[in-house]
C-alpha cells in the first residue's frame, strides 16, 4: 500500500481522479438539474451509452473528436424526447420508463457492435488531445494533476459553479427547483411545469451525452460495449450521496473518482491486496454512505412523482 | 366527434389491442433495424421463429431459456406487487448460482437428490440473502432500494470476479485463464426431464412451473398476498390497520431475491456446468422486462417468459442461418419494454364516437 504514496505515483493517481471524475461530474450536473426538476430518470446509464457510441461512430468517420461530441450531445437531446413523452405525457412510472431506455441502449449497442464492429479492424480515430496551460502546469504536483488535462476537463470544472448559479440565482431555476418540490404552485400562476420538467430531462440527457462522448474520446482507442460499465449509476448515487446539492456532489465524485484511480494504479503496481477490492469500493462506500444519511433533506419532495392537474 | 376519454374499468378487448398494437410496433422497428443495417428482415424472423419453435429440440430450448426467466419474473412480480423495486435481480442471480456452487464443494458425499435439494436450497438462499440485506437497509435506514440494489449488482459481480480471477474458485492447470471456474462435478448436475435426444430442458423447469403456480396463489389467496398488493397501493391505510410493514418488506424481498437465487443455481447447474459470469448476466434484467410485459401476473408472467425465452434460444439459430447478431434480441427487449409501457397506458382510455358536436 505505502509504495502508492510516493511522488510521481501519486501524481499520476491523483491527475487518473481528475480524468476518471471529467465524465462523471458532467453526467451529475445534468442528471440534478433533471432530478431537481422532479424527474427520477435513471437512464444516465444507456445514455452516457448512446452518447458514446454515436461518439466513436462520428470520430471514426469524419476524423474530428469535436464534431463526434456534437452530434453526441444533440442524439442525446433528441431521444430524451422518448424519455419526456413517456414521463410527462403518459405519466408512467419514471424508474420504469428509465429501465427501458438503458435496455434499449445496451440492446441496441450490442446489436450494432456485433454488425459493424466485432470482427473487423478497429478504425482508426483522433481522440481529444492533452492541453497544457501554460505556466499553471508548470507548478509542481498541482500542474500535471489539473491543468495538464483534456480540454474538456477545464469545462467540467467550471460546470458546478455554473448549474449552481442557475439553480439557486436565476428565476428561471428557481422555477425549475419550484416544479421539483411544488408543481402545482407553479402550474397555478400559469408557468407550464411540463414544459420546464422536458427541458430539464433534455439538459440532463444532453450532459450525460456529452460525459459518455468524452469517456469515449478522451481516453480510448477502440470501443467496448461496456465502457459505461456502471459509471451512469455512481453519477445517480453521487446525485443521493451529495444530497441533491452541486458542490457535495462534486465532493462525492471526487471521492469515488479517487477511489477508482487507487484501484487501477494498485493493478499496476501490483499491491499484495486483489484490485477488484478497489473497483468495488465505490459501491460499497456508496451503500454505507446511503445507510448513513437518514435525514435526506434536500430530497426534491416531487421526484418521481408524475404531476397531473386535476 | 371522435374524443379520447379516461376510460373507468378495463376492457379485455381493448387491452388485447393495445398489447398486441405494442407487440407488432416492436416487431416492425426491429425489423426497420434490421433492414437499415442491411440485414433480411424476413429471412431473419423466420430464422429466429424456426429456431424457438421450428422442432421438438427447439421447442425444449425455449422452455429451457425461458426456465430462468420465469423465475425471475415472478421474484419481480412479487416485489413489483408491492411496489417495492427490487431491481437487484442480476446480483440476485448470480448470488444464488454462487452459493450454489459453493455448495456443491461440499455434498459431494451426500445421496444424489438429497445434494440436489441442497443445491437447489442454497441457491433460493443466497438470492434471499441478498433480497434482505436490500431490505434491510431500507427498513433500517431508509435506503432506496433501486440504488440499493444496483449497487449490490456491482458488488456481487465484482465479488465473482474476485473469485474467479486469481481467487479461490479461478480454473486452474489451463493455459489460457477464461474467468471461470471448473466445471461442477458431473454427478451434481441437474438432471434432464426427458431421455437424451429429446431436447435439453432441465429439472429446473418443474420448479419454475412449481413456483408460477405458488406465486399465483401467494398473491391471490393469501393474506401475505393481500398485505402485498395493498402495500403498493396505500402503505398509510396498512401501517393504520397495524401490519408489520417491515416484516412485510423483508419477508417480499426474501422472496423475490430466493427465486431469482434459483434461476441462478438453476443455469449453472442446468445448463452452462460451470461458474462463469457471462452466462449469468442480463437474465436478470430480462426478467424484470418480462415481469412487466406480463403486466405484474403470474399467468402474465408465464407467457411473457415463453416470449423472451423463445427470443433468446431462436436467436442462436437465427445467427447462424441468416447472419444477424444475436445482439437484436437484446434491442428488441428494450423496445418491447418501452411500446409495453405506452400501452398500459393507452390501455385506460378509450375512443369515444358520438354524434354530439361539442
Amino acid at each position: 500500500m505505502l509504495e502508492l504514496m510516493q511522488g510521481p505515483l501519486l501524481i499520476s493517481i491523483l491527475a487518473a481522479m481528475v480524468r476518471i471524475a471529467t465524465p462523471l461530474l458532467f453526467s451529475a450536473m445534468g442528471e440534478l438539474v433533471t432530478q431537481r426538476a422532479g424527474i427520477w430518470n435513471i437512464s444516465v446509464e444507456g445514455t452516457m451509452l448512446l452518447g458514446a457510441v454515436v461518439a466513436y461512430v462520428v470520430a471514426s468517420t469524419t476524423g474530428s473528436p469535436w464534431l463526434a461530441l456534437l452530434v453526441a450531445v444533440l442524439a442525446c437531446a433528441l431521444i430524451s424526447l422518448i424519455m419526456s413523452f413517456v414521463t410527462i405525457v403518459l405519466k408512467a412510472e419514471q424508474f420504469v420508463a428509465g429501465l427501458a431506455l438503458n435496455l434499449l441502449a445496451s440492446g441496441l449497442t450490442l446489436f450494432w457492435f456485433q454488425t459493424y464492429v466485432i470482427g473487423r479492424e478497429p478504425p482508426k480515430f483522433a481522440g481529444f488531445e492533452q492541453v497544457d496551460i501554460p505556466f499553471l502546469s508548470d507548478i509542481p504536483i498541482l500542474g500535471p494533476v489539473l491543468f495538464s488535462q483534456r480540454a474538456l476537463t477545464y469545462v467540467s470544472f467550471l460546470l458546478p459553479p455554473l448549474v449552481w448559479f442557475f439553480l439557486y440565482r436565476t428565476r428561471y431555476g428557481l422555477e425549475v427547483r419550484c416544479v421539483g418540490e411544488n408543481p402545482k404552485a407553479l402550474d397555478v400562476k400559469g408557468l407550464g411545469v411540463g414544459r420546464r420538467q422536458c427541458l430539464a430531462i433534455m439538459f440532463g440527457s444532453l450532459m450525460s451525452g456529452l460525459g459518455g462522448a468524452f469517456l469515449m474520446l478522451g481516453y480510448s482507442d477502440r470501443f467496448v460495449p461496456d465502457l459505461i460499465a456502471g459509471r451512469g449509476w455512481l453519477v445517480v448515487v453521487a446525485i443521493i450521496a451529495g444530497n441533491w446539492m452541486p458542490f457535495r456532489i462534486v465532493g462525492a465524485i471526487f471521492i469515488f473518482a479517487l477511489l477508482e484511480a487507487v484501484g487501477i494504479h494498485a493493478q499496476v503496481v501490483g499491491v499484495a491486496i486483489p484490485h477488484h477490492v478497489f473497483l468495488v469500493l465505490p459501491y460499497v462506500a456508496s451503500l454505507a454512505l446511503l445507510a448513513g444519511l437518514r435525514s435526506r433533506t434536500h430530497q426534491p419532495v416531487a421526484l418521481g412523482i408524475p404531476y397531473s392537474r386535476e | 366527434m371522435i374524443s379520447i376519454q379516461r376510460r373507468s374499468g378495463s376492457s379485455l378487448r381493448w387491452n388485447v389491442v393495445c398489447f398486441s398494437a405494442a407487440i407488432l410496433c416492436a416487431f416492425l422497428s426491429s425489423a426497420a433495424l434490421l433492414a437499415l443495417s442491411g440485414g433480411d428482415a424476413v429471412k431473419g424472423f423466420s430464422a429466429l421463429f424456426t429456431g424457438a419453435f421450428g422442432s421438438q429440440n427447439a421447442l425444449f430450448g425455449s422452455l429451457a431459456k425461458a426456465t430462468p426467466l420465469l423465475l425471475v419474473g415472478l421474484g419481480t412480480v412479487i416485489a413489483f406487487r408491492a411496489k417495492i423495486w427490487n431491481i437487484g435481480q442480476e446480483g440476485q442471480v448470480l448470488a444464488g448460482a454462487m452459493m450454489a456452487y459453493w455448495a456443491s464443494l461440499m455434498v459431494g458425499s451426500l445421496p444424489y437428490w438429497v445434494a440436489l435439494t441442497v443445491i437447489a436450497l442454497a441457491g433460493l438462499l443466497g438470492g434471499g440473502i441478498l433480497g434482505l440485506l436490500a431490505g434491510y437497509l431500507k427498513t433500517r435506514f431508509g435506503t432506496n432500494e433501486v440504488i440499493s440494489t444496483v449497487m449490490l449488482n456491482y458488488i456481487v459481480i465484482f465479488f465473482l470476479a474476485y473469485l474467479l480471477d486469481g481467487g479461490p474458485w479461478m480454473e486452474t492447470g489451463v493455459t489460457v485463464a477464461y474467468h471461470q471456474s471448473p466445471p461442477v462435478n458431473p454427478s451434481l448436475e441437474w438432471p434432464d426431464l426427458f431421455a437424451r435426444g429429446a431436447g435439453k430442458l432441465h429439472i429446473g423447469f418443474l420448479f419454475a412451473l412449481a413456483a408460477s403456480a405458488f406465486c399465483a396463489i401467494l398473491i391471490d389467496r393469501t393474506s401475505l398476498g393481500y398485505d402485498i398488493r395493498a402495500f403498493g397501493s396505500n402503505p398509510t391505510a396498512l401501517r393504520f390497520r397495524g401490519t408489520n410493514v417491515r416484516r412485510l418488506l423483508l419477508v417480499v424481498m426474501l422472496l423475490s431475491g430466493a427465486l431469482a437465487g434459483l434461476a441462478g443455481a438453476g443455469e449453472l447447474f442446468g445448463t452452462a456446468h460451470r461458474l462463469r459470469a457471462e452466462t449469468l448476466l442480463g437474465i436478470g434484467s430480462s426478467g424484470i422486462v418480462v415481469a412487466m410485459v406480463g403486466g405484474l401476473r403470474p399467468s402474465g408472467v408465464m407467457l411473457a417468459a415463453l416470449f423472451f425465452g423463445a427470443l433468446k434460444s431462436g436467436a442462436i439459430y437465427m445467427r447462424l442461418q441468416s447472419g444477424t447478431p444475436a445482439g437484436l434480441v437484446s434491442a428488441m427487449e428494450g423496445l418491447v419494454l418501452l411500446f409495453f409501457l405506452c400501452a398500459v397506458v393507452a390501455t385506460k382510455f378509450q375512443i369515444v364516437r358520438s354524434n354530439v358536436h361539442a
